[in-house]
């Protein structure tokens, strides 16, 4: 008889079910590529705008946050590259990738309304509210604490704002890029070394 | 004691694998379903083929800097096909409990 067409006893069905399920089950496909990326962008930015303004004083050192656009196109760039090496598309995948999304659209959208407002000593408190999101529902996706613990820090440290005067707001924003995505980057980029 | 049929679809190693392979991802490329059963490409072909005759999976054929690709996903009526499969093989199972 064809291997195909033989008959299979219930026990083997199930044991090729569970299998099969158990092959793409956590596999985890983040390298943590882009936390690193835009946790180190973040924090060079941060540490120069408060670096020029404090010890320099100078004004526009704002600037410096032009940087970010290079980062975009790197991201582009990037995911372009991975989206052609990927052989699947998981439902994890998919949901984080909305996550983040939804990320950028809402800052942007609120950095907006902020920038019109001249409202511009609630930008960092509340990008640090919209950093904690998708952060902490990474690490619940991914079921990856460091995530979850970083997306905690930011909404901390997002509370501590309004005790902290307007000028040290930047390192705030350092502080949470560096728990929320620079350290898990790391830890993900081992896990996912170690894993694949 | 009533034995549900078994879909004969489903009842064969390497589409049952193929099938649970693709209800836990959304979609994927023929090259990783091959790697994930340790099937042989022939082989392969001819049973997603068969799925995809009885509707089961959905195959688009793209193309890659030149290079063909095939992609597999689930459809709807091989989810319950497959809901279908695992409740009959419990009636075999657990005869009582159905």
């Amino acid at each position: 008889m064809n291997e195909n067409e033989r008959q299979m006893s219930e026990a083997e069905s199930l044991s090729i079910i569970s299998g099969m399920i158990n092959r793409t089950k956590n596999r985890l496909s983040e390298t943590g590529t882009l936390y690193l990326l835009w946790g180190w962008v973040i924090l060079v930015c941060c540490i120069a705008q408060f670096v020029s303004l404090q010890y320099f004083n100078y004004q526009k050192g704002y600037q410096v946050w032009f940087l970010t656009w290079l980062a975009v196109i790197y991201q582009f760039i990037y995911l372009a590259k991975r989206k052609k090496r990927k052989k699947v598309k998981t439902y994890t995948d998919e949901i984080i990738g909305f996550v983040w999304l939804t990320f950028m659209i809402c800052g942007f959208i609120m950095v907006f309304i902020l920038i019109k407002q001249k409202a511009y000593e609630n930008i960092n408190p509340l990008i640090l509210v919209l950093y904690g999101m998708p952060t902490f529902l990474s690490g619940i996706i991914l079921k990856f604490r460091p995530l979850i613990i970083g997306g905690i820090c930011c909404w901390l440290l997002a509370l501590a704002s309004p005790f902290v005067p307007f000028e040290y707001h930047l390192l705030l924003l350092a502080c949470a890029v560096i728990a929320a995505w620079i350290i898990p980057g790391y830890l993900l980029r081992a896990k996912f070394k170690k894993e694949n | 004691m009533e034995f549900k049929e078994l879909d004969p679809i489903l009842h064969a190693p390497l589409r049952l694998a193929v099938i649970s392979l693709l209800l836990s991802v959304k979609e994927a490329e023929f090259t990783f379903i091959k790697e994930k059963t340790n099937s042989t490409a022939g082989n392969l072909s001819v049973q997603i083929s068969k799925l995809k005759e009885a509707e089961y999976i959905e195959v688009t054929k793209q193309f890659r800097d030149n290079y063909p690709l095939t992609i597999c996903k689930i459809t709807p009526r091989g989810v319950d096909a497959f809901e279908n499969y695992v409740k009959a093989l419990q009636s075999y199972m657990h005869p009582g409990e159905l």
